[in-house]
Formats: structure tokens, C-alpha cells, sequence
């Protein structure tokens, strides 16, 4: 049993359910029928399950031959495959209200994000490529400084859920928006600190990148739709 | 039943498309060594190197050999990586090694060092029964660097590899 792994997932969980709660004292779900949390959780569940699936798969571990690997989720997980599925998943739980719950969701989401990121102290894998700057830290037992690169994602992550979290609470943001800039803000915060996180192969970049034009645009248009909201149907 | 049917074929045609229905790969057998052995190998290394502690029945070795296959293939040349099969079978460990890393061109099989510990047993200078899997990260001459105990995911490695190169 991998107990800091844990340890650090808990922390998210915490960092996700704290911001939900905050935001539920301001009526962020009074517009969801469904359980942010539930919906959440469940999303997050088959996220990790699908994304170690696809991991195995893609290292060449085939799933139905090694069942007993999937439950080695520190062996790695797929960061698409789990972000597609648990997206995905979201969506389709949370189908007759997709943009309210998306909405409703987005905050905790970067708050899980931080507290997933700034976990890594636990789990000691904050680290990342080298570095002289006066914050950087070296590993026990070496004398090679490094970029605190889960500390800065962290951080990151934070200010842009509390930003998006007041906004949402007194600025009356355009349905759709707040989801959109969030997806835009963790793709784009996975995009800038992927250069100096330590990596075999290098991140999905491509897929970062696909995260911020599909935020930008998607905010964009119910930025827009909020400015020329379509007539209602006259009843005669 | 026609709303499953789409779904079925799709998983059908990715398990067929992910299935590996290349031809066997032959490889040799773990060349055994002794504990004294694989310290004058560490001693005597004029490159940094990853030693991995594995044994084929063990599912988190299984589990981490993929990333030890990335590894080889981006760093053979500057890193010797020495891979020590333990407590295991010579038909378990071929078996392994076949299945596991032929995929890379040339095979990682051939850029890895395999060796197996002859009593079968982790080398008491590898830390000894701590169980497998282990990796262990050494400077030129054999200095030791760190040791991983259990499943090593990727940024763990490409840290430690990192570190390796850096010092």
C-alpha cells in the first residue's frame, strides 16, 4: 500500500471539498439539481481507473493479461486518458445541467489540482530540473538545487481557483465562462511548469495546448452567447 | 443491444490493435554473479549507473519495466544500467526480459546488463532481503547516490537519472 500516495490524493480531496464548501455557503450549486461532490468523486474515480488502463496500455502492459497491475496506480497513470475519462464522465452524470455543474465545479477543481500539486511534499517529489535561484531546494543527500516545480504549480493553481471562486461569488460571471477559463488556467499552468518537471519523454504537450485553445474558445462563445442570448420561443 | 454493439466492436478492434503478435525474441539468460562480483562491477564503472533488483514474479517490477525501457533508450550512452533478476528461475527471467523489453531498436535487452545473483538472494551489499523491486543509483566508481525501495514511477527515475548526470 502506497501510504503517501494516499496521504497526497487526500490532501486534494481536502483542498477540493474545502473550496466547495466555501463556495456552497455563497450558493454556487443553487443552480445543480445533481452533487457536485458526488459527481466529482465519481468522475475523479473512473479518471484514475481509465487513465492507469491507458498507461499499461501505451507502455505495453496489456490490462487483460496483467490484471493485477492496475491497482499499481504508482507505476503511472495517464494524464489524458485520465483527464478524457474523468471529463467525460462528469459530463455524462451530470447531463441535464452540464454547464451549471461545470460551472458549479470549476473552482474545487483548481483547488484539488493545488492540493494535489502542493501534496508532493509529502510523498517527497517536489522537484524538479535544476536550478541557482535562491528558492531552489536540493534533495536529501546532494548538493544539486532544483526547482521547487510542484510548489510553483500549486501556488498557481491556487490563486486561480481563489480568483475564479470570488468572481464567481461577486462578479456574476456569464454561464460556461467559469468552466472554460478554468480548463484554460490548468492547461495552461500544466503547460508553462512542464518544461521543468523532470520527465523520461516530456509531458503531452500537444494536449496542453489543446486545453487552452478549447478553454479560450469555449469561454469566448458563451462570453458571446451571454451578450445575444437567443430569443425565447413566443407561446401563442 | 444495438446502442452496446458499437461499444463491443470498439473494444474488439483496441484489443486486437494493442494485442503483441510479434514473433518470440530470443535472449539469453541472466549471466549469474555474486554479491563480491557485483560490487567490483560498481567499483570498477567509470559511468554512473541504475541498478534495478528484479525478480519475474513480482508485479511491481512488471509494472516499472516499461519505464526502465524509456530510460535505456534515452540515456544508454551516458548510463550503464545493470539489471539484477533475484530469487527467481532462469525460464522466469528470459521469459520476462523477452516480454518486456525487445520493443526498443536496438532491443533494450541488449543496451541493459542483465545479471542474476547466483544464491538467488538480493546481495547484502544491495541493501539484502529489503524485497524486490529495488533501484539503486550510483556515481562513477560506485558511489552510492540513492535507493528507490518499491514500484518507481517516472518522475522518481527521471530525477534520480537526472542527478546521476549532473553531479
Amino acid at each position: 500500500m502506497e501510504f503517501t500516495l494516499l496521504a497526497n490524493a487526500a490532501i486534494a480531496a481536502f483542498a477540493g471539498w474545502a473550496m466547495l464548501w466555501w463556495e456552497g455557503r455563497r450558493g454556487n450549486a443553487d443552480r445543480c439539481a445533481g452533487s457536485l461532490w458526488d459527481t466529482a468523486l465519481i468522475a475523479v474515480i473512473v479518471g484514475i481507473f481509465v487513465g492507469r488502463l491507458v498507461e499499461m496500455m501505451i507502455n505495453g502492459v496489456m490490462p487483460w493479461l496483467h490484471p493485477g497491475d492496475i491497482v499499481l496506480v504508482r507505476a503511472g497513470i495517464s494524464t489524458m486518458g485520465a483527464t478524457l475519462a474523468a471529463v467525460g464522465t462528469f459530463f455524462w452524470v451530470s447531463r441535464r445541467e452540464p454547464v451549471a455543474m461545470a460551472d458549479g465545479i470549476s473552482a474545487a477543481a483548481l483547488a484539488t489540482l493545488s492540493g494535489w500539486h502542493g501534496g508532493c511534499a509529502v510523498r517527497g517529489a517536489c522537484l524538479g530540473t535544476v536550478s541557482d535561484l535562491p528558492w531552489a531546494i536540493a534533495q536529501e543527500g546532494s548538493a544539486v538545487t532544483r526547482h521547487p516545480v510542484e510548489i510553483y504549480a500549486a501556488m498557481l493553481f491556487a490563486a486561480a481557483a481563489v480568483g475564479l471562486a470570488l468572481w464567481k461569488a461577486y462578479g456574476r460571471p456569464p454561464a460556461g465562462v467559469p468552466a472554460s477559463l478554468a480548463l484554460l488556467a490548468a492547461a495552461g499552468i500544466r503547460l508553462i511548469t512542464e518544461p521543468i518537471r523532470p520527465s523520461l519523454g516530456g509531458g503531452p504537450v500537444w494536449f496542453y495546448v489543446l486545453g487552452i485553445v478549447v478553454g479560450a474558445v469555449s469561454a469566448v462563445f458563451f462570453w458571446l452567447r451571454s451578450r445575444n442570448p437567443s430569443p425565447e420561443p413566443q407561446t401563442p | 443491444m444495438r446502442r452496446i454493439a458499437p461499444l463491443l466492436l470498439a473494444v474488439v478492434a483496441l484489443v486486437a490493435a494493442c494485442s503483441n503478435t510479434g514473433p518470440a525474441v530470443d535472449v539469453d539468460a541472466p549471466t549469474p554473479i555474486s554479491g563480491e562480483e557485483m560490487e567490483t562491477l560498481l567499483a570498477t564503472s567509470t559511468q554512473p549507473l541504475v541498478v534495478n533488483v528484479w525478480a519475474s514474479w513480482c508485479i511491481p517490477c512488471r509494472s516499472e519495466a516499461p519505464l526502465l525501457n524509456a530510460a535505456v533508450e534515452g540515456f544508454a550512452d551516458e548510463i550503464r544500467f545493470v539489471m539484477l533478476n533475484v530469487q527467481d528461475s532462469p525460464s522466469g527471467a528470459t521469459g520476462f526480459i523477452a516480454e518486456f523489453y525487445p520493443d526498443t531498436s536496438p532491443p533494450a535487452s541488449d543496451l541493459m546488463e542483465h545479471y542474476a545473483n547466483a544464491s538467488g538472494d538480493i546481495p547484502v551489499q544491495l541493501g539484502g532481503n529489503r524485497g524486490v523491486p529495488m533501484t539503486f543509483f550510483y556515481g562513477p566508481g560506485g558511489e552510492l547516490v540513492s535507493i528507490h525501495f518499491g514500484v518507481i514511477d517516472e518522475r522518481t527515475l527521471a530525477l534520480q537519472i537526472d542527478e546521476l548526470l549532473v553531479r
